[in-house]
Formats: structure tokens, C-alpha cells, sequence
């Protein structure tokens, strides 16, 4: 589904990325992890186009999808839900998913049913400015408003990061589903203990490489293990 | 994805909105009317138009973020389009309103092309190049079409009840614009198409990561925000009849930013507020302060320092805390 082919890429002559490859097949989870600045979030702001690499390939589905717009790429069903969780704050709830409602063509009442399907507490926020949601909620908004349309790759990027651990399980619960839905996601996560219970496969990165490969169940399994690998 | 939720209640927001607006608009109406015997009908007309061109440019500025140094030549284009329109073509008002309305959304949107994938100072000073462009041609290049600095006289000719030359009905024309550009601002601004262009001022890549291509819908509030200016503009033509350079000039451009920012930017009562009070202060000062324009200047350092939403972000304000001081009040007495 998603190759990504000898990738180098970095900002301005500081390269973060040297020769990154992995493949994600359909309706795969996969999980990156590393420490910080290990070049995560970088792999994924190249993969959806917010960063030109300079070197290598990236093809979805056999096309080639180097250097094309976001917007473009959203139009492939790409979704980008990043790091910061920044909704737009001066909009409602309601409003931030009717944006993405609207850019879908999709009906305002299917995206807000999406939405509540993963997060049916998000009712009672929907007329409120999203920029007074807590950080949970903003995660869990984002990701429900990224369901909108016909989301083909989730990029996910740490989103639990910074949540307190009731909420860590909220988002846990939402990704299980993202999964038993088979929608394939490609997510970079600290959390060892949310990647052991969802991953099908697992990407160390260090330095800007990936330096390891995981898809043993049995390795996966047990946090402990994978964070002998860091 | 499987939904696990029954069917939601969504509320009937326009039905909702449009009941708003007619509100609105009647206020809006009143607000106006109360003015003519404080001022007199002529000074409240030049207000209302003045009031069109604050709402043009807020719909760039307060909706979409971009702050323009140029709409001035939007309007500009407005009164001269019209004008020759009336003098060349036909001398029905409709007819000429109706060019000079076309003549603005054609110069922006072949301008917006080139200006609408520029940011910041890049946009606000591109446009200021622009404008002062159209002021060259205007004042110089064309001045055998518009004889420059002397001015010219519009073609425009009574059409039915329709004689701008009666204050009444001049009046009255003037504030259906007014009206009729308000609603469908309102109604665009609160459209999804108006929360997508207060999305691009928030965050511009995310839009895109939801889809859209942000620089058509930044292309296209551009071109509606020349077009009302050139309302403006058509409607300076219909009731002054008389247009200069001065239309059209560059250093104009700052009484609609002040406008604009002392009402309160992205806001539609803000640009009528906006509008209303600087025509006051401009009016009033200038006949008793040799050079009035430094108040402004200190009132432009206040709305800086300390009032960013303008007089409506003041008035929310205090509305806010009015409401918060009489929920304390019931906690109290509840206790």
C-alpha cells in the first residue's frame, strides 16, 4: 500500500533522515518508536508531503505521491493528525467537523455520527470553541473529525503524548478500533505499553535510521522487551 | 467505519441564522435611521457607504487574515468603472452599479492570482504596489479618459423613482446596498465556505491536510472582498457624481485599516461600528483640530496596547463579565 523507498531528508543541510525505507500493507497498524530525535515525526511530515526529501521514493498504491500537495493527498484519503493537537480554536466542535464534513462531501450529520461512534461524550462539547477542550478531547476530536470521508492511512503522530493515563486508554480504545475497522494506520508512539497491545509490526528508529524491524508477536507483546531495543 | 449512535439532533442553524440576520438587519436599519437627525441624511449616506467598503475589507483582514494595503484601488475601480460606464455606455444607475461591481471582482481576480499565495507583509505591501499602479494610470497614464487630478463628472442619469439626486432616495438606495451587503456576508461568513477562510487564518496547513486547496477559496474571498469595494466605490459614483484621483489613492487605505480595527476586525458589527465612529471622529475633529489625524494615532496605540478586539471585543467583554458578576450574584443569594 504505502513504500516508502531510501529516504534522506532533513532541514535545510541539517539531514535527519538517511536512507529510511518500510512498506505498510492494507489494513496494517504499524507503530514507530525511538527516542526523541530519532527522526520520527520528520519520516511522517515527509511522508505527507510537508517535507521534500532529497532523495528517494514514496509510492501509495503504485503511484508515485513524491511531491504532491497535502490537500492532494488528503483527497487519497491520506489523514495527518499531528503532534501539537491543534484543532481550530476559534470554531466550535461542530464547526471544526464540519470543515472536514465539507471538504468530504460528506453530510454534516454522517461526520458528526463518525465522530460520536468513537467518542459519544463529544456531544455535549459540540457547541463549545474547540480551543476550550482539553488535551484529550482535542486528540480524540482530531482523530474522530480525520474519520470523515474515506480515510484510507491514518498518520498518526504520538498521540498520547502529554495525556493523562485515564484519557491514554480513551485513545487506546479508539485506535483498537481504528484497527478492528482495518483502516491502516502508521503511528509514531512513546507509549511502549499502547504499542505492545496494538501493533502488527514495529519500527525502532535511532539517528535517523530505522535500525530494526519488529513483527513477532511475542517481541511485540512485551514492553519491557521493546524498550531494550531504544 | 460502523457508527454505534442513533440518529443526532441536528438544529436547524439556518432557519435559526436567517431569523438572526433579519434582526440584525432591522437593528442595523435603525441604527442608521436614529443617526439622521444627529447628523444630516447626506452625511449618514456617505456613512453607510463607507460602512460597505470596512465590511470589504474586514471579509480580507478580520475573516481571512490577510491584511491589505490596497483596497482602496478596488474601490478606486468601482468609481471609475462606473463613472465612464455612465458617461461611455449607458447612464442608468443600475447598469453602471452593476459595471462597476464587475470591474472590481475582474481587476481582483486577475490581481488575486499573483497576490493570494503571498503572506504577510508580502500581501499587505504587493497590494499597496497595486493600488499605487492604479493610481499612476488613473491620475496620469489615462488622464485623457479620466482627466486626473481635475476629475470628471459622472453620466448618471435619473432611472425611474431612482434620482440619486434626491437625498431621500439616495438614502434609502444606499442603505439597501448596505443591508443586501451585510446579508450576504453574514450569510457567507457563517456558511462553511466562511468557517473554511477563518480556518485559513488559524492554521493554513492544516486546511489543507483536511483537502482543501486553500489558495481557490483565498482567490475567491479576495475577488468578493474587490467586488464589495467596488460597490462601495459605484455607490460614491451614483451619489457624489463628481470622482477624482482621491478615490483611488493609496494613503486612503489607512482609514479603513483604522476603521476596521477600531470596530473590531472579523466582525460585521465591528466594520459597521468601525466605520460609523471614524466618519464621527472625522467629521467632528477635523472641523475643530488642525490636523486631527494624530488622535487617531494615539486611539490606534490604545486599540494595540490594549483593546485588540475593538470597541465589539469591549462591549463582549463587558457583556461577559456583566453576565459572570450576576451568576456570582445568584451563587451568593443561593447560598
Amino acid at each position: 500500500m504505502l513504500n516508502v523507498n531510501g529516504i534522506n531528508a532533513g532541514y535545510g543541510r541539517a539531514m535527519v533522515l538517511h536512507d529510511v525505507s518500510l512498506k505498510l500493507k492494507e489494513g496494517e497498524t504499524v507503530f514507530i518508536v525511538g527516542r526523541n530525535g530519532a527522526g520520527k515525526t520528520t519520516l511522517l511530515r515527509t511522508i505527507c508531503g510537508l517535507m521534500k526529501p532529497s532523495q528517494g521514493t514514496i509510492t501509495y498504491q503504485d503511484e508515485n505521491i513524491l511531491g504532491l500537495a497535502p490537500e492532494k493527498l488528503a483527497q487519497k484519503g491520506f489523514r495527518f493528525v499531528a503532534q501539537d493537537k491543534k484543532v481550530f480554536s476559534d470554531l466550535t466542535v461542530r464547526g471544526n467537523i464540519e470543515l472536514a464534513a465539507y471538504a468530504a462531501g460528506e453530510s454534516l450529520s454522517k461526520a458528526i455520527e463518525k465522530v460520536t461512534s468513537i467518542y459519544p461524550d463529544i456531544q455535549r462539547f459540540m457547541d463549545s470553541k474547540a480551543g476550550g477542550l482539553s488535551g484529550g478531547q482535542r486528540e480524540i476530536l482530531l482523530i474522530g473529525r480525520a474519520l470523515v470521508g474515506d480515510p484510507r492511512l491514518f498518520l498518526i503522530d504520538e498521540p498520547t503524548e502529554g495525556l493523562a493515563a485515564i484519557v491514554i486508554e480513551d485513545i487506546f480504545r479508539i485506535l483498537s478500533r481504528l484497527k478492528e475497522d482495518n483502516v491502516s494506520a502508521l503511528i509514531v508512539e512513546q507509549n511502549l505499553s499502547v504499542v505492545s497491545r496494538l501493533a502488527d509490526r514495529v519500527f525502532i528508529m535511532k539517528e535517523g535510521k530505522i535500525i530494526r524491524e519488529i513483527s513477532e508477536k511475542s517481541k511485540m507483546a512485551n514492553s519491557t522487551e521493546l524498550e531494550s531495543y531504544l | 467505519m460502523a457508527s454505534s449512535t442513533p440518529d443526532i439532533p441536528i438544529p436547524r442553524i439556518a432557519a435559526t441564522k436567517r431569523t438572526t440576520i433579519y434582526r440584525d438587519m432591522v437593528l442595523i436599519a435603525a441604527g442608521f435611521l436614529v443617526l439622521i437627525p444627529l447628523l444630516a441624511m447626506h452625511r449618514v449616506t456617505d456613512f453607510m457607504i463607507f460602512c460597505i467598503f470596512v465590511m470589504s475589507f474586514d471579509l480580507l483582514y478580520g475573516y481571512m487574515g490577510r491584511l491589505s494595503f490596497g483596497q482602496m484601488l478596488y474601490l478606486g475601480t468601482g468609481v471609475y468603472v462606473s463613472t465612464l460606464f455612465s458617461l461611455h455606455f449607458n447612464p442608468n444607475p443600475i447598469l453602471s452599479l452593476m459595471a462597476g461591481v464587475a470591474g472590481g471582482a475582474i481587476v481582483a481576480g486577475i490581481l488575486g492570482l499573483i497576490v493570494v499565495g503571498l503572506e504577510g507583509a508580502s500581501f499587505a505591501l504587493t497590494n499597496l504596489a497595486f493600488n499605487q499602479v492604479g493610481f499612476f494610470l488613473v491620475g496620469s497614464a489615462f488622464q485623457r479618459v479620466t482627466h486626473g487630478e481635475d476629475g470628471i463628472s459622472a453620466g448618471v442619469e435619473p432611472w425611474g423613482f431612482l434620482d440619486f439626486a434626491n437625498e431621500s432616495v439616495a438614502f434609502g438606495f444606499v442603505l439597501l446596498c448596505l443591508l443586501f451587503t451585510f446579508f450576504m456576508l453574514r450569510i457567507l461568513t457563517t456558511s462553511p465556505f466562511g468557517i473554511l477562510i477563518r480556518s485559513i487564518k488559524e492554521n493554513e496547513s492544516r486546511v489543507k491536510f483536511l483537502g482543501y486547496n486553500t489558495f481557490f477559496y483565498k482567490w475567491l474571498t479576495f475577488v468578493l472582498a474587490g467586488a464589495v469595494a467596488a460597490l462601495a466605490g459605484t455607490l460614491y459614483t451614483l451619489y457624489i457624481g463628481f470622482v477624482s484621483p482621491v478615490f483611488i489613492h493609496p494613503l486612503n487605505n489607512v482609514e479603513v485599516i483604522f476603521a476596521a480595527l477600531i470596530g473590531g476586525a472579523g466582525n460585521l458589527f465591528g466594520a459597521l461600528i468601525g466605520g460609523v465612529l471614524f466618519m464621527a471622529m472625522k467629521d467632528s475633529l477635523s472641523s475643530y483640530i488642525p490636523q486631527w489625524e494624530w488622535i487617531l494615532g494615539i486611539l490606534l496605540l490604545v486599540i494595540v496596547f490594549w483593546l485588540r478586539g475593538g470597541v465589539t471585543g469591549l462591549i463582549k467583554t463587558l457583556y461577559l463579565k456583566a453576565r459572570m458578576a450576576k451568576g456570582e450574584a445568584k451563587e451568593v443569594k443561593k447560598g
